[in-house]
Formats: structure tokens, C-alpha cells, sequence
């Protein structure tokens, strides 16, 4: 059945992540009114659907608390029924790229799937901007690491060895090339090595 | 045979049950059929289904009622699941908070000092509370299409009592589940193990009846894939069902359950200590009072009385327990669902070249007999046990409609004259 008057839709968002609920938040803004649930539980998540009767619930993949949620259409008929999404979409495409971005989604019986669809593919594009923002920060936060210790590495060699700067340098890259490592290891390895004489 | 694909990444939930594909991993099973396997770590029956149904997984530890309820129009996956071996029979244990037992005690002894206790002191117990005006029981179940939901359904069921009006039923993951019930969250629930044994271990509940003693061997979880899939890759399959049935073979040796319990404890598997899994492992179970009348072995069966064999009359059951609480809510076609999802010709094959007897029915009369007894439609007579359910019920898998119209409690949404008709 669809709905004839316009109400915002609202969504419960169920994350353990509170920085991708925040970035999934301001990304459905204007699209539906999102409401969090902290971390809740079995009887107790089931509590908040009943008082917040969302139209449509978002949540992490990899939350075991999808299976609470599934079982709302089963065993309280007063609630919302929750489908998946993916039933609605013939090809199951809309489906691999929620599995992949990590987002499950859930909705009311009977809701427009003209009123859903955007909402869903906001939320999967969010989880993905969420994903390539994390993997940014893990890699600049290894390559200032790796900097740092070939940083500790060059001034080693350079103490130890009299050696210049660009000297020191290029002895670690011809290191790397001839073992057929990184740069970042063979720094590892001098530090370690170091270390050892040291104690 | 060389398989189609040889790099398969298979699902699983951190329950004992995982036990065959940890033990296909760890001991070689997987490599010794070309299979180079990669198991991954799921949190929840639902991320299973949609993991498997989108192709993130070739393959899945599944419920075994997940096969079947995929080919159901309301049953939220995108593509059918089929199973050609099963993991175990049996395992589930239904656990009560200490409060709620003293309860029980209090409100019919006798019934609790029955073997197998049945839900009659329970049934006192929530009349009570209602009659005086408090919340009525709230009881766990891990999946809506599992059989823990419909084992503690026919357990409430048996005496009369509806789960879905008179106690109040939530969904709860199993690593959940001990912390609800220490937060009385839930009075009770149905789970697999390790997680009765820890609300045992941890002084927070009683396990008062097995799934075992509700039916006698409760088809429990299976390897699911996909219907497209198997077609696709029948060698590959053949291959896989062959590794995990010597993996369940190895397993059935109680000699190895203690090495199976190291091998799980991992924190890449369950993550939790040995002693927690070995219980369930080497036939205890966690039963405090440890006088149920099902003898210790029978807790968890992962070989012998043929348990990887998928039988359809399973399929068929399980769907008349989904007919029978209204989780199908169109006519469907029982025989063809059952046909489809379970796959005894594709565990015949494997069987066969691993040289282990095979059953040549793909059905049988379930709850019946109530003895032991010898399987003689088999590649080699294979010997069986009594299979009853707690109620003294018996199942033909041809006549589904009159077995469903037979319970005194139900919840029916079709015309179960119908369950041979529809789609």
C-alpha cells in the first residue's frame, strides 16, 4: 500500500562505526529524518523499533544484530515489516553493491520503492565514501610511519657509517633493490639489527 | 575429477557446529580434493544469506532450514540455496535464568523432574504472571528459519502454549544471548553451543531440555550454496561435499573431539577456550541435572545414524513448521521446494567415491520408529536410531497437510490442503 501524503521518511540507522553514522547522517539529510540507536541489543533494539516505527532501517552489514531485525516481520505484527530490499530488485545488483559497500537495509511492507531507492543508494554510497576515507587515513598514516623510520634508519647510517645523507640514502635503496624489498624494511631491519648492539 | 574452481571462500558463524570446515581446513581435507579454501568469519545468519546470495561467498555453514526457505517467495533471498550434506543432528539445548527455573520448580515439581521435561511447568509459570498482571516470559531464538525457533516452538507448542501470543519471542545472536539472559534481557533461550555450557559455567542459567530430547535427531546445520552455483561447478561441489564428509567422518570419532575443541578455540574460529567447546564435543552437552534420558552421545551426531545425509522428508518437516507459524504466507509447492533445495543425488556421488554407505530413499517417516533400526535401502545397511519427537507425533512426508492440521497449536496463513499446489 502505498503511502498517499508525503511524510519524511524515517530511518533508524543501527552502525557500530559512529564516524560513518555521521557521515551517513549528513548524506540523507533532506532525504529522510535519521534516528541512531546506540548500542542496543535484542529485546532492547527491538524496543526502539517499536517506539520509533521507522519506514526503513540501515544497517552495518556485519552487525549481528540483523538478525534481531529480521525477525520483527515474523514475531510482532504490530511493527513495521521489514524486507529486504534486495527482494524488490529483480537482477540482485542493487543487492551485490549493498553487500559489497557493507549496508543492509531493511523497509516497511507496502512502501514505495520510488521513495526507498534513493535513500538506499545514499546510504551505499556513504558506506563507500566511509571505506575510501578509512583506507586514505590508514595509508597516510603508514607512510608517515614508513618516513619516520627510514628517517631513524638514514641518521643511523649516517652516524655510524660517516656516512652523507644522500649516501646514506642511496645505500638503503641498493639494499632494497638487491634483496627485493622495500625501502621501509630494509630501515626495519637496520633499526633492528641496531637495537641489538645497542642493549 | 579436477574441480572447476579451486579457490573458494566459505562462510561461517563462531558455533561448534563450524566444526567440519575448521576441521576440512586444519587437518587437510580441503587440499587433499584441489580446494584451496579461505574461511571467513561471519556475525550473523542473515549476513550469511545475503554474503552467499550476492556471491561475496561461494559457500556457507548454514541452518538447514535456510535451503528450503530460500525457495519461498517471502523469505528475503536473492537466489536459491541448495544442500548436499548435512553438518550434524542434534546440539541445541533450551537454557532457563536460575530465577525463571526456581519459578518452574516452584510452580509444578513434578513436571520439572520429567524426562523430558516438558513446557507444562512453564505453561503454570506464565499463567501466573499474567494473572498477575506482569510481563509474561520473553524467550531467545537465533533465526527465524532455524531449528532452534522451531524446536522451542514445538516444545511450547506440545503443551499448548502459543509462541507467538503467550510469551514474547525476540531474535538475539548467539554470542548475545548469555549477556541478555545475565541482563534479564531474555528468561530463556534456544542455542546452539558453546553458549549453553557458558550460562551454565558462568551460574546464569540451567539447559533443561536438548533440542535432542524435543526430536530425537534434529537435522541441525548443512552446507548451503547456490542453486546456480552448483550447476555451474558440479565437480567443485562434488569435491567440497567430499572433503567435509571426511572431515565429519574424522569428527565422529570421539577420539579426535578434544583435538576438534583446540581447533575451534582458536580466536580465528569461536574464540573461546577449549574447555567451553569440549562439553558439547565429547557428548555431554551442558545439561546440570545430567539426567536426560537421550544418552550423552546422541547430543551431537556428525556421522553415523546417516546425519549427512539430506534427507527431503527433513525439507518437508521443516516446511510444515513454517507452514505451521505463518512465516509462509502463500501456497507453495512442498514437494518441488523439498526436491530443489535438498540435494541426495549430488551426496549419493560423493559418497560413492569416498566408498561410505549412502541411503538409496531420498525420504523417510520421521518420529518413527521409536527403537533402533537398520536402514536396509542403503548402498550398505546403515544403522539408525529412534528418531521421536516429545509429543509422540510422526511425520509422513507425503501426507504434510493432515500432520499440519494435526497440532493443537498453530498459526496457519495458507490452506494446508494447498502445500502441494502453488508455485
Amino acid at each position: 500500500m502505498e503511502r498517499q501524503t508525503e511524510t519524511p521518511l524515517i530511518v533508524l540507522l543501527i552502525d557500530s562505526k559512529p564516524e560513518r553514522a555521521k557521515i551517513v547522517e549528513d548524506g540523507l539529510r533532506g532525504a529522510a529524518v535519521v534516528r541512531q540507536a546506540p548500542a542496543l541489543h535484542g529485546a532492547e533494539l527491538l524496543a526502539v523499533v517499536e517506539r520509533l516505527q521507522p519506514d526503513a532501517i540501515i544497517i552495518d552489514c556485519d552487525s549481528p544484530d540483523r538478525d534481531t531485525i529480521e525477525n520483527l516481520q515474523l514475531v510482532a505484527r504490530k511493527n513495521p515489516k521489514p524486507i529486504v530490499m534486495f527482494v524488490e530488485n529483480g537482477d540482485g545488483a542493487l543487492a551485490r553493491e549493498a553487500v559489497r559497500a557493507g549496508v543492509s537495509a531493511y523497509i516497511v511492507d507496502g512502501l514505495s520503492e520510488r521513495r526507498v531507492l534513493p535513500v538506499l543508494e545514499i546510504a551505499i554510497e556513504r558506506f563507500r565514501m566511509f571505506d575510501a576515507l578509512w583506507k586514505d587515513l590508514e595509508r597516510s598514516k603508514r607512510d608517515l610511519e614508513a618516513r619516520k623510520v627510514i628517517e631513524r634508519a638514514k641518521g643511523l647510517l649516517m652516524q655510524k657509517r660517516g656516512l652523507s645523507e644522500n649516501d646514506a640514502y642511496a645505500a638503503m635503496r641498493t639494499m632494497a633493490m638487491n634483496q627485493g624489498k622495500t625501502i621501509k624494511d630494509v630501515a626495519d631491519n637496520i633499526l633492528a639489527v641496531a637495537s641489538l648492539f645497542d642493549d | 575429477m579436477k574441480p572447476e574452481i579451486s579457490n573458494l571462500t566459505i562462510g561461517f558463524v563462531p558455533l561448534t557446529d563450524a566444526a567440519p570446515l575448521v576441521v576440512a581446513q586444519e587437518k587437510g581435507f580441503f587440499e587433499k580434493y584441489g580446494l584451496h579454501v579461505c574461511l571467513s568469519r561471519e556475525n550473523s545468519w542473515s549476513q550469511i544469506r545475503d554474503k552467499l546470495a550476492a556471491g561475496a561467498i561461494d559457500a556457507a555453514h548454514m541452518l538447514a532450514p535456510m535451503a528450503p526457505a530460500s525457495w519461498l517467495a517471502n523469505a528475503y533471498a536473492a537466489e536459491k540455496f541448495v544442500t548436499a550434506v548435512a553438518f550434524n543432528l542434534n546440539g541445541n539445548a533450551v537454557t532457563v535464568s536460575e530465577k525463571l527455573y526456581q519459578e518452574m520448580v516452584a510452580a509444578d515439581p513434578d513436571a520439572m523432574f520429567e524426562r523430558p521435561t516438558s513446557a507444562r511447568a512453564l505453561k503454570a509459570v506464565i499463567a501466573e504472571r499474567l494473572r498477575k498482571g506482569r510481563e509474561t516470559v520473553t524467550v531467545g531464538a537465533v533465526f527465524p528459519f532455524s531449528s532452534h525457533n522451531y524446536a522451542l516452538r514445538y516444545w511450547l507448542g506440545a503443551e499448548g502454549v502459543n509462541p507467538d501470543r503467550d510469551v514474547r519471542m525476540v531474535v538475539a545472536p548467539p554470542p548475545f544471548m548469555v549477556d541478555q539472559l545475565d541482563r534479564g534481557k531474555v528468561d530463556m533461550f534456544c542455542v546452539g553451543e558453546p553458549w549453553n555450557t557458558l550460562a551454565e559455567h558462568r551460574g546464569l542459567g540451567r539447559a533443561i531440555v536438548r533440542s535432542a530430547d524435543i526430536w530425537r535427531h534434529m537435522p541441525e546445520k548443512a552446507l548451503g550454496v547456490r542453486q546456480r552455483w552448483a550447476e555451474d561447478n558440479p565437480d567443485t561441489h562434488i569435491a567440497l561435499v567430499s572433503s567435509l564428509l571426511e572431515a565429519l567422518i574424522w569428527l565422529d570419532e570421539r577420539a579426535n573431539r578434544m583435538e576438534a575443541a583446540y581447533l575451534l578455540a582458536s580466536e580465528r574460529y569461536v574464540g573461546l577456550p577449549a574447555a567451553l567447546l569440549a562439553p558439547a564435543l565429547v557428548g555431554k552437552g551442558a545439561l546440570r541435572t545430567r539426567r536426560s534420558i537421550v544418552e550423552a552421545e546422541d547430543f551431537l551426531i556428525f556421522h553415523h545414524y546417516a546425519a549427512n545425509y539430506p534427507w527431503r522428508s527433513h525439507a518437508l518437516w521443516f516446511l510444515s513448521q513454517m507452514a505451521r507459524w505463518g512465516q509462509i504466507e502463500a501456497p507453495a509447492n512442498f514437494l518441488a521446494i523439498a526436491d530443489g533445495a535438498y540435494r541426495p543425488d549430488i551426496y549419493r556421488i560423493a559418497a560413492a567415491r569416498l566408498g561410505v554407505a549412502a541411503p538409496l530413499c531420498d525420504a523417510k517417516t520421521e518420529g518413527a520408529p521409536d527403537r533402533a533400526w537398520v536402514l536396509t535401502e542403503a548402498t550398505a545397511p546403515i544403522a539408525m536410531s529412534a528418531s521421536a519427537f516429545i509429543d509422540g507425533g510422526v511425520f509422513d512426508p507425503a501426507a504434510v497437510g493432515p500432520y499440519i492440521e494435526g497440532f493443537i497449536r498453530h498459526n496457519l496463513r495458507i490452506d494446508p490442503s494447498q502445500v502441494y499446489a502453488g508455485a
